[in-house]
């Protein structure tokens, strides 16, 4: 019986926020702050990015079915000392919504995350860089969609120095004798 | 201390309906004192829009018909449910006055948006929309968002996302039936 009546109350106090934010405005994707990660000057490494689609809501993958969806875009800002590779992004999942019972849309809901690749020059100093961005997203619930919006973004990098190469002889003349 | 269960159960139904009553409460005048809420009996504000087919569209121009006004998207999935009803809606209700205009409030090229109403089958006008038309508007943050206006050009409802097909229909008979062209016809 408790638990009928706790469910009870729950059930009807939380009503689902979207339904009661309705009309207002679009939801907002947030970033886990991100680690900082270590790359040796002239390596290449990877920076795990998380964000989260609040409850309720989806997203279009990075490769949604349709050509009219938005897709769900990481663009990092150049930087003179590090060069940002390949991102790469999760696959989405399929998911049916009540707007489209017979339609599958590739969706991200919850957590998902990206990974940014990233190489020092050699020549850059060592030393903690940042580097900014923006996500680009357009968000949907089961009965409405929101105009795509932009999450600035930004991660540290921290840049330490490559080992001195050891065992090798300057370079001599083979005639030096 | 042993509770009666029933008793607890009538708490937690109050409390529940406390909490329901008072969100719905809050909705109402949360609407009710937004840009869009305000606008609710007055003259639609007008604007003029180039349609697909390359020319303008004036609001105030439609005077004396029922007008159902729907922002969308190609974007936007619930929109697309809405639009085959629609086109139904325009056969059945447009040799009584009534008119629907789509906005689109699309970052999508003009190509693309024609491709889409196009697959569509739409048969009323689409505008291709701007910003400040949105504000005046309330501010669109939603799609679909659908208003209603009646003869004079009043706005006599609007509904925020994906509706059901019987909501457009009331809107649409009460639109029709309002307005000094009623009038004119009594």
């Amino acid at each position: 019986m408790k638990i009928f009546v706790v469910s009870a109350l729950v059930l009807f106090s939380t009503l689902t926020p979207a339904q009661e934010d309705f009309g207002q405005q679009a939801p907002s994707i947030k970033m886990d702050p991100a680690p900082v990660v270590t790359v040796v000057q002239g390596k290449a490494g990877n920076v795990p990015l998380s964000f989260r689609v609040p409850g309720g809501y989806h997203i279009n993958s990075n490769k949604p079915k349709s050509e009219f969806l938005i897709p769900t875009v990481l663009k990092v800002d150049a930087t003179t000392d590090i060069v940002i590779g390949g991102t790469t992004y999760p696959e989405g999942h399929d998911m049916s919504f009540a707007f489209a019972p017979d339609e599958k849309l590739n969706v991200y809901t919850g957590d998902f995350k990206v990974n940014v690749s990233v190489r020092p020059l050699h020549s850059v100093q060592p030393g903690k860089y940042i580097v900014r961005g923006t996500l680009k997203y357009q968000a949907c619930d089961n009965r409405a969609c929101y105009p795509p919006k932009k999450l600035p973004m930004s991660f540290d990098v921290k840049i330490a120095r490559a080992p001195a190469v050891r065992g090798q002889n300057p370079a001599q003349s083979p005639h030096a004798h | 201390m042993k509770r009666n269960p029933l008793i607890l159960f009538f708490i937690a139904a109050i409390v529940a309906a406390m909490l329901f009553a008072g969100m719905r409460v809050a909705r109402k005048n949360r609407e009710n004192g937004s840009p869009t809420g305000q606008l609710m009996g007055q003259v639609a504000p007008d604007f003029e829009l180039p349609s697909l087919d390359g020319k303008n569209l004036k609001l105030s121009d439609l005077r004396g018909k029922a007008v159902l006004l729907n922002f969308w998207a190609t974007y936007c999935g619930p929109c697309k449910i809405e639009m085959p009803w629609f086109v139904e809606l325009q056969k059945q209700y447009g040799p009584q006055g009534f008119q629907i205009v789509g906005v689109a409030m699309d970052d999508a090229s003009t190509e693309e948006i024609s491709k889409f109403a196009k697959d569509m089958g739409v048969n009323y006008p689409i505008l291709l929309g701007k910003e400040s038309v949105g504000q005046s508007y309330g501010g669109v943050s939603v799609l679909p968002t659908t208003f209603f206006l009646d003869r004079d050009g009043k706005l006599i409802a609007r509904e925020f996302g994906l509706q059901s097909r019987s909501v457009f229909v009331d809107h649409i008979k009460k639109a029709l039936s309002q307005g000094q062209a009623v009038q004119a016809q009594k």
